[in-house]
């Protein structure tokens, strides 16, 4: 088995309620998590928003202090030493702001390339590979401000990885940016692995995780409820079939009488573009497919279209907390 | 990867030129950075002359043995300036980049918070001397004065000052990360103390209560025993106890400041509040 490049335990943070009283019981962001990541693995933590992903990487990031457990970053423990730990370690936050607008792309990487310590040799070599690589050398030298969200994200990747860190941490890289922005993105995080370096993500796209993790936590209320790759988390619902149907109108007595005649659970979200909303019905045999249409068709729903899909990571997360991930 | 000084040298050298960079990428705004201090130096200087009998201001002259009060006034600023400096420097530049987003970046480097703290202060103090130098200059060319001591004396009471300074600033820099406000509380530090320590006036001219606290700040001992080195003024005290109360205030200002701003630090680290865009 390869070194653990991050290894969690037990990490817990709690934040005092805001304009509560001391008596009051905290706000518990992360209760208690563990894993360990080893290298060369893309690790991802999966969940809803607010669900503590993010908090979990900013402190093993050193960012935010746990209120107790253990973060070790390469063997080094990032609470007690961050900046040893620092030095392992090359972080993307969400948001497009960590990087300074009006300074070119190059500027920006030969600014962060000093504060991680690379001598101006280095710094130059360093910084001219990673344009090229990422297909930024042409606007290098224009202002970030007139790069497209895409552009950017790329400039914080490369900024990330200016010191070759054996981890490199990206919280929501994809958020925000067009399909062949994140496609292109996804390409470069597994040429990072293929680099042999460490790589956590946190996203809430059930698909990302999907294509690009080896293992998947699934997070929930501050807690890892599943932690396996995403093939054996799905694998864990072979016994589901996975009814998904377009519906023009929809009445929530038809879920419950779902439900009442064997389905597993549902979930319904509405499709802009299409106009209808889109039903997912979890069966297990004591419902078979076409009863389940058959019933929704009596009940009076107008069904557009149905299909039998393959249970996704979206599919584990309902069924362990049976709802969706965009609630 | 460097470490130690030539770690921290280079981080230093960085954070000047990503500063330097960004006031260069407003123009209008660095023209007028170097302009306004000699706007607002010209309606003092008249305002002076309207005040002088046959060219000699008496009063002045009664309160600190000098007459020029134009060279009074440039030392008096220059201090201030640096004052100012060092203050916003920290503590604005901190403000904002919490504002925009890049302080946590800057925090996930292993750059020491100390040495970025310390960078950030760098270019407001080249901006600060060349704005002193062309004051100089202009005023020096335009109104005249003349400094009758020796520099490199003054300069040596100013520098325990300047250090001083550092920790004053690492500590408001500590309480502008809690209160997520920058601009009221360096305004009203900064402003405040440069006034009571007599930067535009000798203190001799405040009522008791208010040269009580004058006389309690230690920048007061610094205006006064520069003014009494370069323009021969008539000093509160000694110049040599001036500059011993300014290498105590010193050690003491560093002291605190270090342990305000790590407390401080590290409360934001369990609070999670170093970014508020």
């Amino acid at each position: 088995m390869s070194r653990a490049m991050v290894e969690v335990e037990e990490l817990r943070k709690e934040f005092p309620r805001r304009g509560k009283s001391r008596q009051d019981p905290p706000v518990v962001a992360v209760a208690g998590v563990s894993f360990e990541i080893p290298q060369g693995e893309i690790f991802g933590l999966l969940g809803p928003n607010g669900a503590g992903k993010t908090t979990t990487i900013k402190m093993i990031s050193t960012l935010l202090k746990p209120t107790s457990g253990s973060v070790r970053v390469a063997g080094k423990d990032a609470i007690r030493y961050p900046i040893q730990a620092l030095r392992h370690l090359g972080t993307v936050l969400s948001g497009e702001r960590s990087i300074y607008w009006k300074l070119t792309g190059r500027e920006n990487l030969e600014y962060f390339a000093a504060l991680y310590g690379l001598p101006a040799r280095v710094a130059r070599q360093r910084i001219n590979a990673l344009l090229d690589r990422f297909a930024l050398t042409k606007r290098a030298d224009e202002n970030v401000e007139r790069y497209s969200t895409g552009m950017r994200q790329r400039i914080c990747l490369a900024k990330a990885l200016l010191a070759e860190p054996d981890v490199l941490m990206l919280d929501e890289p994809t958020a925000g940016l067009d399909p062949q922005s994140a496609r292109n993105l996804r390409d470069l995080i597994r040429e990072v692995k293929s680099e042999g370096r460490t790589v956590l993500l946190t996203t809430h796209y059930m698909e990302e995780a999907d294509q690009l993790c080896d293992r998947v936590a699934i997070f929930d209320h501050g807690q890892i409820i599943a932690l396996n790759s995403p093939g054996a988390l799905k694998h864990d619902l072979d016994d589901l079939n996975v009814l998904e149907a377009d519906i023009a109108r929809w009445d929530d007595a038809w879920g419950a009488a779902l439900q009442e005649r064997g389905a597993v659970n549902y979930d319904l979200r509405f499709d802009e573009t299409a106009r209808v909303h889109r039903l997912t019905v979890h069966l297990n045999g004591h419902l078979t497919t076409g009863e389940a249409v058959t019933e929704l068709v009596n009940l009076g729903a107008d069904i557009r279209q149905f299909s039998l899909k393959s249970p996704s990571l979206e599919d584990v997360f309902i069924r362990l907390t049976g709802k969706s991930l965009r609630e | 990867m460097l470490k130690g000084w030539p770690q921290h040298l280079r981080a230093l050298g960085a954070i000047f030129r990503k500063d330097l960079q960004v006031f260069m990428s407003y123009p209008v705004n660095a023209v007028m950075r170097i302009l306004e201090p000699l706007m607002w130096m010209t309606p003092v200087y008249f305002m002076a002359r309207s005040f002088a009998v046959d060219g000699v201001n008496i009063g002045l002259r009664a309160y600190t043995g000098t007459t020029d009060y134009v060279a009074f006034f440039v030392l008096g600023a220059a201090i201030s300036s640096y004052v100012s400096a060092v203050f916003w420097g920290m503590g604005f530049a901190l403000k904002n980049e919490m504002d925009t987003g890049v302080l946590e970046s800057n925090w996930l480097t292993p750059a020491p918070l100390l040495v970025q703290m310390l960078g950030r202060s760098l270019f407001s103090l080249f901006l600060t001397t060349v704005n002193m130098l062309m004051i100089g200059c202009c005023v020096w060319l335009l109104f005249g004065f003349e400094f009758t001591g020796r520099v490199l004396p003054a300069l040596l009471t100013v520098a325990p000052l300047l250090v001083a300074l550092y920790g004053f600033g690492l500590g408001l820099a500590g309480v502008v990360l809690i209160t997520n406000n920058a601009n009221n509380i360096i305004d009203l530090v900064s402003n405040n103390i440069t006034i009571l320590s007599g930067a535009h006036f000798p203190v001799t001219v405040l009522p008791r209560p208010l040269l009580a606290i004058s006389l309690a700040l230690p920048l007061t001992y610094a205006y006064d025993a520069v003014r009494g080195q370069l323009l021969g003024t008539t000093t509160l005290m000694p110049i040599a106890m001036a500059q011993a109360i300014l290498v105590a205030f010193m050690f003491v200002t560093v002291t605190a400041g270090l342990i305000v701003f790590g407390r401080i630090q590290d409360r934001c680290r369990q609070m999670g509040t170093l970014a508020h865009h």
